[in-house]
């Protein structure tokens, strides 16, 4: 991965503009527990990230992002939290994945950002388990087949709520890469049209 | 007047580098988590203690904080009610003893991964982990941290600006989407805007990634160890399961 020095000062821009919505904004949502906050979170870190793949449409440019908001992250005050900094991780590795296999075009921007926060949903599911043992999953499926039990639904409901919560992500995934894509467009005529 | 040394800084320290610690860090988390039930309180007993020795520590108010607190709770406490059968009571309150060995489980996991995150981050240096970054491929990584590190408070400040100067105007109130996008596009901009100078700074001065000097990167003789013990420590663990 090479980079110049304009693309590593865009880079630098990117993560930072992610790392700083992370600390402030994403520190004030954890704290007031505000609910659906890691989607909120998850998707302007995907709308900062996918544009500046359009600023430096080269291989490994979105994983340099993430990695810088990462470490912004890791050494901010605060705390230090596992679950945020293994999202900024697997978002942009999402991103660089689809982004580096299907070219940058409106529809893998898309694809992207569903991928991103479908993953942002399932995250807990996955790192939950591995970090923390194998008996969270019994818990969580006994937690709800009472929940269901006692509001008298059938598992096929629950599992259709599960897919119906699913489409809902993958919809605002898909939304917000098209918003980075429309919105990324603007920036670059607008900065094109400056340095002429 | 020199500060006097905090109670952690005048402990002494496993003497490793960077390679060691971060060794040291995926070491305890991968130990913890590929134990099995019954190899888990010693894994976790020797992983706290190797974490112990190679970083330090800030307050331990620091570390029980009542948010991390909350979520052992979240995480620690359902098992109690909600796996196996409630063979067990505490008083009036049922639970189970197989969700009281799986709640004791998930804690000793916690704590190690806890220890093992916040240790790291207050013990290594930023510098440190960019020397590493680079060494690994990412070639500017620690040019670009520097930037990013300078310009947070400037986009910090010219994102509130923003949001303030909208507000004012009565744009969040009618025409919300349209508003929104005005912020959006305003924020990138003062950001690129930003990039734009700092480019053309650094070209001027002549700066090239491929010139730069490289972050330093700090190796000590006893990483290898600590790498190939953390190594071997998870092969055993893996054949002993």
């Amino acid at each position: 991965m090479k980079f110049t020095t304009r693309e590593l000062v865009l880079i630098a821009v990117f993560g930072a503009l992610w790392g700083a919505v992370e600390i402030t904004l994403g520190s004030v949502l954890k704290s007031l527990h505000v609910p659906f906050s890691g989607v909120i979170l998850a998707s302007i870190a995907l709308l900062i990230l996918l544009i500046a793949r359009l600023f430096v449409p080269k291989r490994g440019s979105t994983l340099f992002v993430g990695v810088v908001a990462l470490l912004l992250k890791l050494f901010s005050l605060g705390g230090v939290i596992i679950g945020p900094m293994v999202a900024i991780l697997a978002e942009a590795l999402l991103a660089e994945m689809t982004l580096s296999g299907l070219g940058v075009s409106q529809a893998s921007f898309m694809l992207a950002a569903a991928l991103g926060l479908v993953w942002s949903l399932a995250q807990p599911f996955i790192t939950g388990p591995l970090l923390y043992g194998r008996a969270l999953v019994d818990v969580w499926v006994g937690v709800i087949h009472k929940s269901a039990q006692a509001l008298g639904l059938s598992p096929e409901s629950v599992g259709l709520a599960a897919g119906l919560i699913i489409l809902i992500y993958l919809a605002a995934g898909a939304f917000t890469g098209w918003l980075a894509w429309r919105l990324g467009a603007r920036l670059r005529a607008r900065n094109a049209l400056q340095r002429a | 007047m020199t500060a006097l040394p905090t109670p952690s800084q005048t402990t002494r320290r496993l003497p490793l580098g960077v390679v060691g610690r971060v060794s040291v860090l995926l070491g305890a988390l991968a130990g913890v988590m590929l134990a099995s039930p019954r190899q888990l309180p010693w894994v976790a007993a020797l992983a706290a203690l190797l974490l112990l020795l190679t970083f330090r520590y800030p307050s331990l108010a620091r570390l029980l904080h009542p948010r991390r607190l909350l979520f052992l709770a979240l995480l620690a406490l359902p098992p109690l009610f909600f796996l196996g059968a409630r063979d067990r009571a505490l008083g009036p309150l049922p639970y189970s003893s197989q969700g009281l060995t799986a709640a004791l489980q998930i804690t000793l996991r916690f704590v190690v991964a806890l220890m093992a995150v916040e240790g790291f981050a207050s013990t290594v240096e930023i510098s440190e982990l960019a020397g590493l970054f680079e060494a690994l491929g990412l070639k500017g990584l620690g040019f670009s941290l520097g930037v990013a590190f300078n310009l947070l408070p400037a986009l910090q400040e010219s994102s509130r600006v923003t949001w303030q100067a909208l507000r004012m105007r009565g744009g969040l109130r009618r025409q919300k989407r349209r508003a929104a996008v005005y912020l959006l596009t305003t924020i990138f901009a003062s950001a690129l805007r930003r990039a734009e100078e700092i480019a053309l700074a650094a070209e001027a001065r002549a700066f090239s990634p491929e010139r730069a000097r490289p972050w330093p990167l700090t190796l000590r003789p006893a990483d290898k160890w600590a790498a190939a013990g953390v190594l071997a420590g998870l092969l055993l663990l893996l054949l002993g399961r």
